[in-house]
């Protein structure tokens, strides 16, 4: 193992060792079940599994280099790229780091449209994770089925924001622009259904027995090391560690709603299925709660340093020009200090360690994204395993590699 | 949430009577100061902890002194620290002792220098410039007729920009 772990991003390996009838081989970086370019050295005996280490980067653009050279509001649209399918925690992270950096206050209708678009991103998430899961277990109509729902959630992003993902909405201060007519309808629409989808995909895999046998058992990691290697969200749920940030630290208005953190003991890939079809049902929960008690009101902090004129203001104020000037050329500056906010994203724990030396651009933005700290449990999750059941690991593992490699 | 600042020195200590304490690692991540002030020293490494039991959460600093600046690695307590120190060993160059693995993990193995360190610059790298065939049009109305320029060959292919390559 001393030679395997000595090799980083070389070029690709194959060996086999006579003498013990090792074999070492890569899985990746393109292959279709590892959900990007994640590359896989692994060491097996036959089939077994023996060793398994992950090997990243391939993906790296230097994004947290990028946001030290954008104006704070700037920032939002590269922080948005860096898991590509919970693009509304990416910006909420940030954004909760500078408005407390800044001392500001979000309004509540803020607050509310915030909350609202992170659940319907964790539920458009976690679709494709459902459909992938499938997939790679041989179920080709989840994919079908997990992407046709997920369309109606990216038709609704576009109504709210312009842009199906990368959507920089979030920004520090509030949401860039308020809910457009006809929201309600159309967020009712998908409460109404999505519920009736559940159930639907439920019949389709949740007591399949080809699913059981291989999902069951698979994938073990102990309470103890998913403790250890930091692993959050789902993946902690499913070994009986009861932590939720939304439940028991609330941020933004996870106060006012209520609903339940479904967590499960065996700790393999069927528990991790079983919590994040049960975190679905929860997310159409919160999202009622939300569109039924929506506040009226400002979207956006209105403070004028902060926030451009609207452009009837700009035709009769001199001072409205000025600060849109100010604001379209050099953007704000924010109090020097440095703080870290958290969000739970649909992979655990994402968090934005922001730093600022009292110029117009962060000084150092650093993004704890769940996916990279979450693939450290893989190791432990396929070791002695089957190679074929490695396939479903990665899957329950949920990896993005836009987040992991930033 | 509370900031601490350690020394590198008494940071193994420190980490065992927080993780004795019930802390878990979160994040661990580098901080070059340069351009902050105080600079000196010039290094930190940024560690979150989170206790469960207590819903609280803090920060604490590491200064990191020497060159390469060098402080000890916590994996043989919290695990998790493993890929959190091989990046900020990539990015900034700060080395953890006893880490079993510390290579880089998100840049090119033989990649020179730390990316996020405060003098390295944005788009600095060395653009290379691949030699093509040239087309060659004597007079109008004639066909273009491939041919290669040996000296402008030459040219070209040693035309590497020189950058502020760190």
């Amino acid at each position: 193992m001393e030679e395997l772990e000595a090799t980083g991003h070389g070029a690709y390996v194959e060996r086999f060792d006579e003498l013990e009838g090792h074999m070492t081989i890569n899985m990746g970086p393109v292959h279709p079940s590892t959900h990007g370019v994640l590359r896989l050295l692994l060491e097996l005996d036959g089939e077994t599994v023996l060793e398994c280490l992950p090997v990243i980067g391939y993906l790296h653009t230097g994004m947290e280099k990028e946001c030290e050279d954008n104006n704070w509001r700037g920032a939002v649209t590269i922080v948005t790229r860096m898991d590509y399918l919970a693009n509304f925690f990416n910006e909420q992270a940030y954004s909760l780091a500078v408005e407390e950096l800044l001392g500001i206050d979000v309004p509540m209708r803020g607050k509310y449209i915030r909350t609202l678009l992170a659940e319907m991103n964790r539920l458009s998430s976690h679709l494709v994770w459902w459909g992938t899961q499938g997939l790679d277990m041989g179920a080709m109509s989840a994919m079908f089925y997990g992407f046709r729902e997920r369309e109606l959630f990216l038709d609704f992003y576009e109504m709210v924001t312009g842009l199906r993902m990368n959507h920089g909405y979030i920004i520090p201060g509030g949401v860039w622009e308020d809910l457009p007519q006809g929201w309600e309808k159309a967020v009712r629409h998908l409460t109404e259904l999505m519920p009736k989808r559940i159930d639907e995909y439920e019949s389709l895999l949740t007591q399949n027995p080809i699913f059981l046998e291989r999902t069951r058992g698979v994938g073990l990691i102990t309470q103890d090391e998913a403790r250890g290697l930091g692993a959050t969200g789902p993946i902690a749920r499913a070994t009986g560690i009861d932590w939720d940030l939304r439940r028991d630290m609330p941020y933004e208005a996870y106060g006012d709603v209520s609903f339940d953190v479904p967590i499960a003991m065996e700790g393999d890939v069927y528990a991790r299925y079983r919590v994040r079809v049960a975190e679905m049902r929860e997310s159409v929960k919160i999202i009622k709660q939300l569109t039924d008690n929506m506040p009226k009101g400002d979207h956006r902090n209105t403070d004028p340093k902060l926030t451009p004129p609207s452009r009837t203001e700009m035709a009769h104020s001199m001072e409205a020009v000025i600060h849109h000037f100010k604001l379209s050329t050099q953007g704000y500056t924010v109090p020097p200090g440095e703080t870290y906010a958290y969000v739970e994203s649909p992979r655990g724990e994402l968090g934005a360690y922001v730093v600022s030396d009292g110029g117009t651009s962060p000084y150092r933005c650093h993004v704890r994204d769940p996916s990279f700290v979450n693939l450290q449990s893989l190791s432990p999750m396929v070791k002695g395993g089957l190679l074929a059941d490695l396939v479903a690991s990665i899957a329950s593992t949920d990896p993005i590699m836009g987040g992991v490699d930033r | 949430m509370t900031i601490t600042t350690v020394p590198a020195g008494e940071w193994a200590a420190t980490a065992e009577r927080l993780k004795n304490e019930g802390w878990q690692l979160k994040d661990l991540t580098g901080l070059d100061r340069l351009r902050l002030t105080p600079n000196e020293p010039r290094f930190e490494v940024v560690v979150q902890l989170l206790h469960h039991e207590h819903k609280e959460r803090q920060m604490i600093h590491v200064t990191v002194e020497g060159d390469p600046p060098t402080v000890p690695s916590v994996m043989a307590l919290w695990p998790t620290a493993n890929f959190m120190e091989r990046e900020t060993f990539d990015m900034f160059g700060v080395h953890f002792t006893d880490h079993p693995n510390l290579t880089r993990i998100l840049m090119p193995d033989e990649w020179e220098g730390h990316p996020l360190r405060k003098d390295y610059g944005v788009g600095k790298v060395p653009v290379e410039f691949i030699p093509q065939p040239l087309i060659q049009i004597d007079s109008p109305g004639q066909s273009p007729k491939s041919g290669v320029s040996g000296s402008l060959l030459d040219r070209l292919g040693q035309a590497v920009v020189e950058g502020d390559a760190p």
